[in-house]
C-alpha cells in the first residue's frame, strides 16, 4: 500500500491550528482525507521549499494551494460531491469575490501595516523559526507580500496611498457583509454539510477574528456580523478541537515558543562562548602574551591569566 | 441599458488620462470616473440603477459573479494578448503600437508586456499553459451558463451590471479575431451563453451593429 499523504503547513499560533491562510488543512479535515499533518516552522524543511506543501502517496510534491485541491479531489476525497450545478458556480464566484476583495486587505493588514507587522506577525515568525532564519526570512516574506499587493492593486502612487488603503478596506467591509448575508441563517454556506467554499471562508475569516491585532478596523467590522462570528467558532469547535486545546491561552503563548527555540538557543549559547574563548586564547597565544611552558607550572598560568586581562584592557 | 446619452472616444492614451490608470473611465462636465465600480456607483449617485430590484442575497451573488468574470475572463483575455507567444507577435504588437512612430511602438509594447507577465506571475498564472488557462475559461463559462440557465438574463427579466459586464467579455471575445480561435470555441460550447449575447446585441446595439462586426455562428 502506499504511503499515507502528508501535509506540511505552518505550525498553529494565535489559537488556531495554522497560522497562513492555510484552507487545506481545514478542506481536508472536511473530506475526511486520511493526511498526516506536519506543523512546521521551517519552510526550509517542507519538501518543496515553501510551505504548504503536500506529499501524495506515491511521492511526487505539490505546492500549489489550487492543484492540491484538486489532487484531493482526484484521490475521490471531495467535499463538493453533494452540490447542485448551481451551486458550484456559486462557490467558484463567491471564491473570486474573496480572493479580489478579501485577500488584499488580509495581506495589507498582516504584513504592510506597520504596527500590526512589528507586534504581532513578525515577531510570530521571529520566534517559531530557527536561528539563522529568523533574520531574514520574514523580511523577504513581507517584500513578496508587498510586491503581490502593489500588482493587484496596480500603479501605487505615495499621495494615494491613503485613499487606496481607505478604498480596500471599504471594498473589504462591503465583501464580508455580502458574505455574512449570503449565509444569512444557515448552519453551513450550503446547507448543513461543509463544502469547499466553508473551507475558504473559514480560514480567512478565522484569521481576522481571532489573531489579537493593534490595529483591527476590519476585524471591529467583523465582530459586528454576529452570523459569521458564530460561524467561525462553529468550526472550529467541530474540527478542530484537539488543535484549540492545545494551543495554550494567550498568557502562556510567550512561554511556549520560548520552550521550543529552548535547545536554538543553547546551542547558539553554548556556540558563541566557545567562539568567544577561542578568539581570545587565540589571540593571546599569537601574540605572545600567553605563553606555554612545561618548566614553573605554578607560576606562567598566574601570569598569563594576568596578561591576558591587561590585554583586554588594552583593547 | 440604463438609456443614458453617450459618445464612445477612441484615444491612444486612454490609459494614461485616466485617474486610477484604467480604462475605461467617463468623463462627465468637470468629473472623470474610471472603472466599472466607480461608475456604477456614480450613475446611481445621479439616480439610475439597474440593480434596483434585487434583495439583499441576489446583489451579494451579483457582486461575486461580476468577481468571477474579473477574475477569470479579464485575466484570460490579457494572457492570451500580452503571454501567448504566436498571438502577441502577430497581433498585439502591431495593434498596441499602431498610433505610435518607430521606435515608439515597439518600446511600448514591450514595456507593456513585461507589466502584464509580472502581474501574472504576481497572482500565480505565470507558470500556467496555454491549455490550463482556457480550462479556466472553460470553467468559468461553465459557471455562467449554469447561473444563466433559461432565463432572458442573470436576475429574471430585467438586466443588471452583471448582464453588461458579461456580455461585454464574451461579445469580444467572439468577434475578435486572433490567431487561433479556441477562446472563442470554449464560448461557443454554450448555447444559452450564445443566445444570450445575440439578444442584448439585438436589443441594445442594434444601430450600431449594422455596419460593424456582429457575432457570427460557424
Amino acid at each position: 500500500m502506499a504511503a499515507p499523504m502528508e501535509l506540511f503547513c505552518w505550525s498553529g499560533g494565535w489559537g488556531l491550528p495554522s497560522v497562513d491562510l492555510d484552507s487545506l488543512a481545514t478542506y481536508a479535515r472536511f473530506t475526511g482525507a486520511p493526511l498526516k499533518v506536519h506543523k512546521i516552522s521551517n519552510p526550509w524543511r517542507s519538501p518543496s521549499g515553501t510551505l504548504p506543501a503536500l506529499r501524495t502517496s506515491h511521492g511526487e510534491v505539490i505546492s500549489v494551494p489550487h492543484k492540491i485541491i484538486t489532487h484531493l479531489r482526484k484521490e475521490k476525497f471531495n467535499a463538493d460531491y453533494d452540490l447542485s450545478a448551481r451551486q458550484g458556480a456559486d462557490t467558484l464566484a463567491f471564491v473570486s469575490l474573496l480572493e479580489e476583495k478579501l485577500l488584499p486587505v488580509l495581506i495589507h493588514t498582516f504584513w504592510i501595516d506597520a504596527k500590526n507587522y512589528v507586534e504581532v506577525t513578525r515577531k510570530w515568525y521571529a520566534e517559531a523559526m530557527p536561528f539563522p532564519l529568523n533574520f531574514f526570512l520574514p523580511g523577504r516574506m513581507q517584500r513578496q507580500h508587498m510586491e503581490r499587493l502593489q500588482l493587484l492593486c496596480g500603479e501605487h502612487r505615495p499621495e494615494h496611498e491613503e485613499e487606496l488603503e481607505k478604498e480596500l478596506y471599504q471594498d473589504a467591509r462591503e465583501c464580508l457583509t455580502l458574505l455574512s448575508q449570503r449565509l444569512g441563517s444557515q448552519k453551513f454556506f450550503f446547507g448543513d454539510a461543509p463544502a469547499s467554499l466553508d473551507a475558504f471562508v473559514f480560514s480567512y475569516l478565522a484569521l481576522l477574528l481571532q489573531v489579537k491585532l493593534p490595529s483591527g478596523k476590519l476585524q471591529a467590522h467583523l465582530r459586528g456580523l454576529h452570523n459569521l462570528c458564530a460561524y467561525c467558532t462553529h468550526i472550529l469547535s467541530l474540527y478542530f478541537p484537539w488543535d484549540g486545546a492545545e494551543v495554550p491561552p494567550p498568557r502562556q503563548t510567550p512561554v511556549s515558543p520560548e520552550t521550543e527555540e529552548e535547545p536554538y538557543r543553547r546551542r547558539t549559547q553554548v556556540l558563541s562562548v566557545l567562539a568567544g574563548l577561542a578568539a581570545m586564547v587565540g589571540y593571546a597565544l599569537l601574540s605572545g602574551i600567553v605563553s606555554v611552558q612545561r618548566a614553573t607550572p605554578a607560576r606562567t598560568p598566574g601570569t598569563g591569566a594576568l596578561g591576558m586581562a591587561e590585554g583586554d584592557e588594552e583593547e | 441599458m440604463c438609456n443614458l446619452p453617450i459618445k464612445v472616444v477612441c484615444r491612444a492614451n486612454a490609459e494614461y488620462m485616466s485617474p486610477s490608470g484604467k480604462v475605461p473611465f467617463i468623463h462627465v462636465g468637470n468629473q472623470v470616473v474610471s472603472e466599472l465600480g466607480p461608475i456604477v456607483q456614480f450613475v446611481k449617485a445621479k439616480g439610475h440603477s439597474l440593480s434596483d430590484g434585487l434583495d439583499e442575497v441576489q446583489k451579494a451573488e451579483m457582486k461575486a459573479y461580476m468577481e468571477l468574470v474579473n477574475n477569470m475572463l479579464l485575466t484570460a483575455e490579457l494572457y492570451l494578448q500580452w503571454c501567448d507567444e504566436a498571438t502577441v507577435g502577430e497581433i498585439t504588437h502591431a495593434r498596441y503600437g499602431s498610433p505610435y512612430p518607430w521606435p515608439l511602438n515597439r518600446i511600448l509594447a514591450y514595456q507593456k508586456q513585461w507589466e502584464v507577465k509580472r502581474k501574472m506571475k504576481a497572482i500565480g498564472w505565470g507558470k500556467k499553459t496555454l491549455d490550463q488557462v482556457l480550462e479556466d475559461v472553460d470553467q468559468c463559462c461553465q459557471a455562467l451558463s449554469q447561473r444563466l440557465g433559461t432565463q432572458p438574463y442573470f436576475f429574471n427579466k430585467q438586466p443588471t451590471e452583471l448582464d453588461a459586464l458579461v456580455f461585454g467579455h464574451l461579445y469580444t471575445i467572439l468577434t475578435t479575431q486572433l490567431t487561433n480561435d479556441e477562446l472563442s470555441e470554449k464560448v461557443k460550447n454554450y448555447s444559452n451563453l450564445l443566445a444570450f449575447c445575440r439578444r442584448i446585441e439585438q436589443h441594445y446595439f442594434e444601430d450600431r451593429a449594422k455596419g460593424s462586426s456582429s457575432i457570427r455562428l460557424s
